[in-house]
């Protein structure tokens, strides 16, 4: 008999690590040289709308602040049928963290023939961003359930907060100040979508760490629809 | 010659024999039936699951007869079969409800919880050295206003129903609720239900004997019923108790 059998680990998963591919055996100190690893920098903002929620995000991929190692980053990705999550900080983790929440997902809506609320997946998200080995990650979470529109920040010690909008990355103060007295609840999703193009560019303007166009995904009770611009004013 | 081959195939819970019986998982719904019944009824306004304890002796502690458990605020379970099996299916499914609410911050779906707990009984027809449980389960409960009921068998299939009965007497309490089910009942319907189903297989019941939970659609919250509660009910739905007779 295993151990797993006896001491019935199958009945008790761990919450704060995913089912498949589990933390064991990463090393939590990968990828500590600031210099050497590819970081987003990034400026990615999330509004919910009157009838879906839009996520806005630069394409810049940098070294160290320095370089830019990378024009045509897409760092907004759907993760589950109605939600999507952005690439902020060490690529290596961001990436790898939403492969792992993908396939959480995925194994969720298989298992029980729905899809997990968008909380449940805030829940998650934060849960393995404070036990995993992602470090320097702060994503953004849209999505649209049948309890409506939600935008979370994922901070890398795994707090989960909701808001109407929410801005993360080094060029969050720029971009947070263009929404800011700008948003309105009742906005449509095409206002909310120009809104995320005005503060992906105030911030791509003055941020050394964010530029090279713009993405923009648009999540409603149909699905995710995610669209590239080279530049930013062609979404203006 | 028959006996001496049946014996073979039924020495190891992982042996199939020739006809395709796994006879480990057929002693233990052998056990279920020998255990007094327990009874579950799903109605429109909630999850009403009930059980008898008779007791072998009046100088035993009746609250020491656990036959109904509360598994999380939303969700009870009952069974019928050996008792000390039940309980560490309790607490698969208590341990189970709790870290649903760590991993995703919501309450646990009874089908989910159910199929976490028949994944578990499956284990233990399949592995080396192990023995089925010698128990089944009634999983009651409700999430987002919509009341659920499952069983669980000693094979480690799960079964929903409208309302069902487990034990000793099964038959016959399953034939009265074919006859007096009504998908429009409320509550309080459901109760009498459950106990002139209990009353079906015993000829007759003592209300004191009865253990009763109700998961109500509207507060979603697991309640035991009073003593009091239970012979309220069980005089409207017409079943005194022997000594009244």
């Amino acid at each position: 008999m295993s151990d797993e059998f006896a001491t019935g680990n199958h009945d008790t998963p761990d919450p704060y690590a995913p089912e498949l591919g589990g933390f064991d055996g990463l090393d939590r100190a990968a990828g500590t040289d600031e210099d050497t690893v590819v970081s987003t920098g990034t400026t990615t903002v999330g509004i919910t709308a009157d009838d879906g929620v839009v996520v806005g995000t630069d394409r810049r991929a940098s070294l160290g602040g320095r370089f830019v190692s990378n024009k045509n980053v897409v760092k907004v990705e759907q993760i589950h049928p109605t939600a999507v999550l952005t690439l902020v900080g060490s690529v290596g983790g961001a990436q790898s963290f939403i492969r792992t929440l993908r396939s959480e997902a995925n194994l969720y809506e298989t298992r029980r023939g729905e899809t997990m609320s968008i909380d449940a997946l805030a829940t998650l998200a934060g849960n393995f961003a404070r036990g995993g080995p992602f470090r320097a990650i702060h994503p953004i979470l849209g999505g649209v359930d049948d309890q409506g529109e939600h935008v979370f920040s994922i901070d890398p010690a795994g707090g989960v907060l909701e808001d109407d909008y929410t801005v993360t990355g080094s060029g969050m103060q720029l971009a947070t100040g263009t929404i800011e007295g700008n948003y309105d609840p009742e906005m449509s999703i095409e206002e909310a979508g120009t809104l995320a193009a005005k503060a992906v560019d105030a911030a791509s303007e003055r941020d050394t760490a964010s530029g090279n166009g713009f993405v923009l995904a648009t999540v409603t009770s149909d699905g995710v629809d995610i669209e590239e611009f080279d530049a930013v004013a062609e979404a203006l | 010659m028959q006996g001496n081959q049946q014996q073979a195939y039924d020495r190891g819970i992982t042996i199939f024999s020739p006809d395709g019986r796994l006879y480990q998982v057929e002693y233990a719904r052998e056990a279920v039936r020998r255990g007094s019944a327990s009874v579950g009824v799903r109605t429109a306004g909630g999850v009403v699951l009930a059980a008898n304890r008779q007791t072998r002796s009046p100088l035993i502690e009746q609250s020491s007869i656990e036959k109904i458990h509360a598994i999380d605020d939303h969700v009870g379970i009952a069974s019928a079969g050996h008792v000390a099996d039940a309980r560490q299916l309790v607490d698969v499914a208590r341990r189970r409800a709790q870290v649903e609410q760590l991993r995703y911050g919501e309450p646990m779906d009874v089908e989910a919880l159910t199929k976490e707990i028949t994944d578990h009984i499956q284990q233990y027809t399949q592995t080396g050295g192990a023995r089925p449980f010698g128990v089944a389960l009634l999983v009651g409960g409700v999430m987002d206003g919509e009341p659920r009921l499952f069983e669980t068998d000693p094979s480690g299939t799960p079964y929903e129903w409208q309302a069902v009965a487990i034990g000793g007497g099964r038959d016959d309490i399953q034939a009265h609720f074919e006859d007096e089910y009504s998908p429009d009942a409320d509550l309080a319907d459901g109760v009498q239900l459950a106990l002139s189903g209990l009353a079906e297989a015993e000829d007759s019941i003592d209300p004191t004997d009865v253990e009763v939970a109700t998961v109500d659609a509207e507060s979603e919250t697991f309640e035991t019923l009073s003593q009091d509660e239970v012979t309220e009910h069980a005089d409207a739905a017409g079943l005194g108790g022997e000594s009244d007779e």
